[in-house]
């Protein structure tokens, strides 16, 4: 195999600005969106109906530990054929289209700014400002499918597949610096979260699934054939082992 | 946090880090934040992050003082950054019921809950302020009110479930403390609570089911004092109740009240002094 | 609602996990292998490991981790992971990417000029 003989100054113009580049671009766009990320404004019904399903959710989960009667109260509460929850709670079937919503509109829009948009612009100024340099060669050998992927913008066609052209190398940093913006934004997403947590509510209308009708009809399904087995039947039996009483 | 930070000798990060941590925990330290609070406000400029997070800090305290104008102070400076924040308007609402002004705090209150009618705390607090004045069947009404939307919300749970004990309409204090059995199935405490709930209302059936939730008690925690005395008194109880029935039901409890005897002895002999067993008893408050 | 022995058939009893504490270790987990990855890719640039060797060294650095969480953790390890396997082998491929970027940076800025 024929060694090339790469020119120091790329590596100085080219190789490490490009890393740099990468990574401060990230970490704008990460400051960036929390700037942009408006407070969403969330509708005292969609609470409700959130937080419906989280307690339909649990007495799905934990009923077992709740006596047989309350359970069925509480069942009673969410399934009943006449005055139940998951019955008598009409939602409009929202199954809309966004573009109709001016809301989701721009945040969309905001989505689209901090994430797709520099890397276009980015990724074609980096095209335009470092066309054509080999910066650097992987350190293991790889097969000649590579060659499209990793020597972009260079077309030669007797190149070793290790070597690794400027473009294709910024490609390579915006997908494998992505662990790295964990470890370093890491413990401001944390406290971003925390905060969530705190201010409690909010968070959990989140999640709600866009349509609550079909989610309420799922849930009335799923706690119609929840089977109560009460779990502390064996809680004296259980105490009196546990200290070997027999 | 042990009695055996020294304030005096507190430096000025190490007063930071402590109210921080303060913070994160959610504790309230009456007494201890006269002894920090100078370091804290005179080098608050310094520390622009942490500036207003800091002051909401020192404002709750304020309140915990008494000392209402330098709570003000505070607000004054908060509202001057966050004109219109309806976090800063929930801070004035505090402040005016801990002066006793429980209308104009109402009147806040409701100015927030039109703005953003899904404030849960804003709510809450209403709750609270209803409960302040002693207000017993409002504040659960309020309550009531508000679980109808968050239905979700442990602490409202808990709160409810204090209120109708306080009210002593138990059926309902246990359907609010069974709700936090679901969030939490593995309390040791709840199941307590549980068990002493259904107790105190009595009747075979109740019975068996204090004496269940009793079991599990221990069995999460065999430390649980208030436990096995109430277990005690649930066998005790269930023997006379099976006295005439008898068979295999009164022997199971029989057997259990016997384990429950000897454990207790064994505490008895364990415990040094009075104090100590008192102190285990109120594992509950 | 009686409470009968025969109910109770020995079977293993259920253990209760926090999920709040199962979330923050994975999280102290996936911290310590993403420094793991960078940190053993930039040496692995730096000795100027090629093709096999470097997946070796790889291989070497997630084991040593693991060695080095077992004995963190101590004898009582099921206190705090789940299963020890699965912290062997979660997140292995994610990491190989960090590993291979930072080996691939550190091997050009060292030896490919």
């Amino acid at each position: 195999m024929v060694e090339l003989l790469l020119d120091p100054k790329i590596r100085l113009w080219v190789f490490l600005p490009i890393v740099v580049i990468t990574f401060l671009v990230g970490i704008v766009r990460h400051y960036v969106s929390i700037i942009l990320s408006s407070q969403k404004k969330i509708e005292l019904i969609q609470v409700q109906d959130s937080q419906v399903m989280i307690r339909a959710r649990l007495l799905r989960e934990n009923g077992k530990y709740l006596p047989r009667q309350s359970f069925a109260m509480r069942r009673h509460w969410f399934n009943n054929e006449e005055t139940g929850y998951f019955k008598v709670q009409k939602r409009p079937s929202n199954a809309q289209n966004p573009m109709t919503d001016p809301g989701m509109m721009t945040d969309m829009l905001k989505g689209n700014v901090t994430n797709v948009l520099p890397m276009i612009v980015i990724g074609g100024w980096i095209n335009w400002m470092f066309s054509g340099f080999l910066t650097t060669k992987v350190p293991f050998p790889l097969t000649l499918r590579f060659k499209p992927m990793l020597q972009r913008g260079v077309e030669l066609a007797y190149l070793d597949a290790s070597w690794v052209s400027s473009a294709s190398w910024y490609f390579l940093n915006v997908f494998g610096l992505r662990t790295i913006y964990a470890l370093v934004l890491g413990e401001n997403n944390a406290a971003d979260q925390s905060k969530v947590m705190q201010e409690q509510m909010s968070g959990a209308a989140m999640a709600m699934p866009p349509d609550p009708k079909a989610a309420f009809k799922a849930e009335w399904e799923a706690l119609e054939i929840t089977e109560h087995r009460w779990a502390l039947v064996t809680a004296e039996a259980d105490l009196l082992l546990q200290n070997n009483v027999s | 946090m042990s009695d055996s930070i020294n304030y005096e000798d507190l430096g000025i990060n190490e007063a930071f880090d402590l109210i921080r941590k303060w913070r994160e925990n959610n504790e309230r330290k009456f007494s201890e934040w006269v002894l920090v609070w100078e370091k804290i406000y005179k080098n608050l400029d310094s520390r622009p992050n942490e500036k207003y997070i800091v002051a909401e800090q020192l404002l709750v305290a304020m309140l915990d003082q008494h000392s209402y104008n330098l709570a003000l102070m505070w607000l004054e400076l908060l509202l001057e950054q966050f004109p219109g924040s309806l976090r800063v308007m929930r801070y004035k609402a505090l402040c005016l019921e801990a002066q006793g002004q429980y209308d104009a705090a109402q009147y806040v209150l409701d100015e927030i809950i039109k703005v953003d009618e899904t404030n849960a705390p804003a709510r809450k607090r209403r709750v609270a302020s209803l409960k302040a004045q002693g207000l017993l069947s409002d504040a659960i009404k309020e309550l009531v009110d508000y679980l109808k939307r968050f239905t979700a919300d442990m602490e409202a749970w808990q709160q409810l479930g204090e209120l109708y004990l306080e009210a002593a309409d138990y059926s309902r204090a246990l359907f609010c403390t069974e709700e936090l059995l679901l969030h939490q199935p593995h309390n040791h405490l709840l199941h307590q609570r549980l068990a002493d709930i259904r107790y105190t209302m009595g009747g075979v059936e109740n019975m068996e089911l204090a004496k269940a939730h009793y079991c599990r008690t221990l069995k999460l925690n065999p430390n649980n004092l208030r436990a096995l005395l109430g277990l005690n008194l649930v066998t005790n109880n269930l023997l006379g109740h099976y006295k005439s029935s008898g068979g295999a039901k009164r022997k199971e409890v029989w057997k259990l009240s016997r384990w429950v005897h000897s454990e207790l002895g064994r505490r008895q002999a364990d415990a040094h002094s009075l104090t100590d067993l008192m102190l285990a008893i109120s594992i509950a408050d | 609602m009686s409470v009968s022995l025969k109910a109770n058939d020995n079977k293993p009893e259920p253990i209760a996990y926090s999920e709040a504490a199962l979330r923050n270790n994975a999280i102290v987990v996936e911290y310590c292998r993403t420094s793991m990855s960078a940190l053993s890719g930039s040496t692995a640039g730096v000795l100027g490991l090629t093709s096999l060797n470097g997946f070796a060294f790889y291989m070497f650095a997630v084991i040593i981790l693991w060695v080095m969480f077992m004995i963190k953790a101590g004898p009582n390890w099921p206190k705090y992971y789940v299963s020890r396997q699965s912290i062997l082998t979660n997140g292995f491929f994610g990491g190989l990417f960090t590993y291979v970027l930072f080996w691939t940076f550190i091997y050009g800025m060292v030896h490919v000029y």
